[in-house]
């Protein structure tokens, strides 16, 4: 860096000589159409030497304030590019550490997400299965009571049969013994009631 | 210190006992057992008759005049029975009646070892069956009987017998009722 700087600084003094000189060969010029011959390639000293030293002096203000600062804008764009390079490679560190860190983080919700998918799916199936055996308990308990239920209703149709069964047994069987039984016969089942019956004492 | 429930024992057994003395004096036994069944019989009048019950412990009557009105309600009763229940009417003890009843049968039982077996047959009683049913009573209880028949054609057959408040039901229609009820309360052999 340092010497392609020197090298635009010779450019430089280079290109300031060939100012310098041009003026001195459109004097010669001139001076040909007067005078003609060597003397058209020749300097006019008279020229030269102010023109030298003015570049001269130019040279050494330039070399002296000029090129410093040149050269401190040129360190300092090269620190400043050299920065930005440091900043840009700790940027690219830590995109890729960062990358690396949401991938993992990502990996890491893709395995979340199919626990929690897994999680559903189980909580569901016990759900239904939850569900499935209450509505089987439910319907075993309503078809227990159902048969509860027509068992009483057969029990009191049966109890109300069986009733009208005895009443209309018991009916007949007074009238028969009411209208069939004679006085001898009356007298004959009292007395066997009566040595037949319990005592009046309890024994 | 009597409390009132001994004053009201020994009154009763004051009635009860001249009651039974009465009767016994004026006709022995059989007088005795004519006033138990009057007694029997009114007692179960005073259970029906509201207004007889009520009129004779009434106290808007006088005393005299209960007794008055006791006196024509059993004119026709035995004396013994008619001068005793007056005297209560007129000390309005009328309502101890029942309590006087059985009393007097106990007193029989005790000086005449005599009781009342109330029978109920469907057909009058031969003289067979009231030798029966009195050796029957003098095994139970050791007490002579004398029996109070009665008729009933409702009860189909067999016989109903008291003593006392101690009852033998052996009639037909009890049976039957009983064999109705078991046969409505059996439940089929079912389980």
């Amino acid at each position: 860096m340092r010497t392609r700087a020197k090298k635009a600084g010779l450019i430089g003094v280079a290109a300031c000589a060939l100012t310098a000189a041009l003026p001195v060969l459109a004097f010669a010029a001139e001076g040909e159409e007067e005078a003609g011959g060597l003397s058209v390639i020749l300097p006019d000293m008279l020229e030269f030497v102010p023109m030298l030293l003015a570049f001269i002096i130019l040279w050494i203000i330039l070399a002296k304030f000029g090129w410093p600062m040149f050269n401190g804008m040129l360190e300092k764009r090269e620190s400043t590019i050299r920065e930005a390079l440091k900043k840009s490679e700790e940027a690219k560190i830590e995109s890729e550490r960062m990358l690396a860190e949401y991938k993992e983080q990502l990996a890491s919700a893709k395995a979340e997400a199919t626990q929690v998918v897994a999680d559903a799916r189980a909580t569901g199936e016990a759900v239904k299965a939850d569900i499935e055996a209450k509505a089987h308990a439910e319907a075993a308990d309503m078809i227990a009571k159902a048969k509860v239920s027509i068992e009483a209703e057969k029990k009191a149709a049966l109890a109300e049969l069986q009733a009208s069964i005895a009443d209309t047994s018991i009916d007949v069987a007074q009238k028969i013994i009411g209208q069939d039984l004679s006085d001898a016969e009356h007298r004959a089942i009292i007395e066997r009631y009566v040595k037949e019956a319990g005592s009046f004492n309890g024994n | 210190m009597a409390t009132n429930r001994q004053v009201e024992k020994q009154k009763v057994a004051i009635y009860a006992d001249a009651m039974f003395k009465t009767a016994d004096e004026v006709g022995g036994k059989d007088a005795v057992l004519e006033v138990r069944n009057q007694l029997r019989s009114i007692r179960h009048l005073m259970y029906s008759d509201m207004d007889l019950s009520m009129a004779l412990g009434s106290s808007e009557y006088t005393a005299a005049e209960r007794r008055t009105l006791a006196e024509a309600a059993f004119a026709d009763c035995h004396i013994a029975f008619r001068e005793v229940v007056a005297m209560m009417a007129e000390r309005g003890d009328i309502e101890d009646l029942t309590k006087v009843y059985f009393a007097y049968a106990s007193l029989m039982e005790q000086k005449l070892r005599l009781c009342v077996c109330d029978v109920v047959t469907a057909v009058p009683l031969d003289d067979d069956l009231r030798t029966l049913i009195k050796e029957k009573v003098q095994a139970d209880l050791g007490l002579e009987a004398a029996l109070n028949e009665s008729v009933d054609a409702s009860i189909l057959g067999g016989i109903i017998m008291s003593v006392n408040g101690m009852r033998i039901d052996a009639s037909m229609i009890s049976q039957l009722n009983r064999a109705r009820y078991t046969l409505k309360e059996t439940d089929g052999g079912e389980s």
